[in-house]
């Protein structure tokens, strides 16, 4: 029931909250309850309810990994401020757990909604 | 190492994320709106970028009455708060003249100098009659008194080093003078959880900057290894020098440093010891000398010694302990001693008594028993809070003990329910800390008596339960009594 949550040796305020635990079944818990909630909407089979929340999560994940530069704060002078967030996690180490989870999900998420 | 309850933790994320996502949605519906009004700054450059501040506008404004509280008296054990109210949202704050007499639970008043005290005050009048509040120069120019010189000696022979140079300000005792002591071919190594002024004077040097895990000496030899192995970025040639930055006790967590096994490690690869004391001077050790004296460091051992005057001493300014060529070098070089106004001679004033006090030569024992109440409340006040149940940080001794509260709900939630019962506490989040951890620091001073601490378990006890803050089961208390009253039958 308890998790031990290590302080990480990354600086980067914006990103070392993604290194804690809970993040990834908070994802997942995320993606889970909007698809409830789609299907309860628009009562729709669960396929295409799936592709629709692939849709929402390309949109939302596109924005805010792989467009916006920068940090939402300005405690760090603008060392980041041309960086994406994905190029940012993980101080920009390559093929992560982290980037690994992130890679499969929406691959998960498109043959979830080939149903 | 802090314990987390796995359904808390997921949901601040949650919490985070909504909080993110309605932010985002008031920001696209502000641009629309925009779009459709005309303004007359046609050409301009927008001040900041438009992301930077985006956490100050969304989620800091939401919450900033319970920051940045104005204060209408001294920063005793009781201090006046301000009343403030808001008419748009909390977006703007317009003060009051009324004021609330709260128990203080916020300030760095470690040994109880931040307000009328019977040895100093006299003297510092004195000295304000004397010198007048500024010396209206920087120290090589005419800003340097007999105060000042007075005041070196002194904080060297208190620290246990050969020779100090103090400045006015401790924010930019490191962020100049990290800078003067390594530059472009040197090697920092600094703690994960460095004050924001070591990053910032790091950052200026132009040194190259690793960073070890908080407090965990293995951690900090692997990395000594590797670089010294790797040499220089890209060329590979030895480094210059090689830094190694701590502190003694780290301000958000309450946790005293690894010193003995630091020193070791650095003696071993010849590493220079760079220790920011800020919060450990004067607060902990026998007669307050510090982390070095409560575990047992020779202060030879530790190449630089860095500490401020804010915390146990009532005043401000910072200073940088050493030996005496290190001194005179930086003398010659820091901008923070050629450029900067010199130390205000009154607040030196202060700072002299409030060390003469503590090592007790005015001739009374006040100073030794400042240390020993401090050291007592703050082991009673952490004991109790822990028996309630709250996750409490810190290392016995220590007088900074922050209470985990995780939710962002939960810090607005705690600050105002304490300030409505008249404690005044600071609560810091994100990104002072990480997201998930945020957390209600309290530092207790020498001057709060035992009634004041037992009000303010109260109260937090009160908070605690409104907010839901108590993780760990608290300890079983009345099951004893129950078992010696079987006992006596």
């Amino acid at each position: 029931m308890y998790v031990r949550a290590i302080p990480t040796t990354d600086v980067n305020r914006n990103t070392e909250w993604f290194t804690y635990p809970g993040v990834w079944t908070t994802y997942i818990l995320i993606l889970f309850f909007s698809w409830l909630l789609v299907l309860s909407v628009f009562h729709c089979s669960p396929g295409i309810a799936w592709t629709i929340v692939h849709l929402a999560h390309f949109t939302v994940t596109y924005h805010s990994f792989h467009w916006k530069k920068g940090t939402p704060f300005g405690d760090d002078q603008g060392i980041y401020n041309r960086l994406t967030w994905w190029e940012q996690i993980d101080n920009g180490k390559q093929l992560t757990r982290n980037r690994k989870f992130l890679t499969v999900v929406p691959v998960v998420l498109s043959m979830l909604g080939l149903q | 190492m802090i314990t987390i309850p796995y359904l808390t933790a997921v949901s601040t994320y949650f919490s985070y994320g909504l909080l993110f996502a309605f932010g985002q949605l008031r920001d696209y519906s502000r641009l629309i709106f925009d779009w459709w009004s005309t303004n007359n700054l046609q050409g301009y450059a927008p001040i900041c970028l438009a992301h930077e501040d985006f956490y100050i506008r969304r989620l800091y404004h939401r919450i900033q009455d319970c920051f940045g509280r104005p204060i209408s008296s001294a920063p005793d054990a009781w201090v006046d708060v301000v009343e403030r109210y808001s008419n748009d949202n909390n977006k703007t704050l317009k003060r009051t003249t009324k004021s609330k007499r709260c128990l203080n639970l916020g300030s760095y008043n470690y040994l109880g100098f931040g307000s009328f005290d019977e040895y100093c005050t006299p003297r510092v009048i004195e000295a304000l009659k004397k010198f007048s509040a500024s010396t209206c120069s920087s120290r090589v120019d005419a800003g340097t008194t007999s105060v000042h010189a007075e005041l070196e000696e002194c904080v060297a022979n208190y620290v246990g080093k050969p020779a100090a140079i103090v400045t006015g300000m401790g924010f930019a005792t490191n962020s100049a003078i990290i800078p003067v002591l390594i530059g472009k071919g040197g090697l920092i190594i600094s703690d994960s959880l460095n004050h924001t002024s070591i990053v910032n004077g790091a950052r200026g040097s132009g040194a190259t900057i690793r960073v070890f895990q908080h407090n965990t000496p293995g951690h900090l030899e692997r990395v000594l290894k590797e670089q010294i192995a790797e040499g220089q970025p890209r060329t590979h040639r030895p480094w210059k020098k090689i830094m190694v930055v701590v502190e003694g006790i780290y301000s958000m967590e309450g946790e005293i440093c690894q010193l003995p096994e630091i020193v070791s490690i650095c003696k071993k690869y010849k590493a220079y010891v760079y220790l920011d004391e800020a919060h450990s001077i004067g607060a902990i050790g026998k007669t307050g000398r510090g982390v070095c004296e409560l575990l047992g460091v020779d202060p030879a051992d530790v190449d630089i010694m860095m500490g401020t005057f804010t915390k146990s001493f009532g005043s401000c300014g910072g200073y940088i302990a050493g030996s005496k060529d290190l001194i005179q070098y930086l003398k010659y070089h820091c901008p923070a001693h050629l450029y900067a106004t010199s130390i205000s001679t009154p607040s030196a004033q202060q700072i002299i008594s409030a060390i003469k006090v503590i090592l007790g030569e005015d001739g009374s024992n006040r100073g030794a028993q400042k240390l020993a109440r401090i050291r007592e409340n703050s082991n009673f006040f952490r004991a109790e809070l822990q028996k309630m149940g709250f996750e409490v940080l810190g290392d016995n001794d220590s007088p900074v003990m922050p209470i985990m509260l995780y939710n962002p709900a939960k810090i607005p939630a705690f600050s105002r329910e304490c300030l409505r019962e008249n404690v005044a506490v600071v609560v810091v989040g994100f990104p002072a800390t990480p997201l998930l951890l945020a957390r209600a620091r309290i530092c207790i001073s020498a001057s709060h008596s035992r009634e004041d601490l037992i009000k303010a378990l109260q109260v937090i006890s009160k908070a605690g339960d409104l907010t839901g803050i108590k993780y760990f089961p608290a300890a079983p208390k009345k099951q004893e009594e129950e078992k010696d009253g079987i006992k006596l039958d």
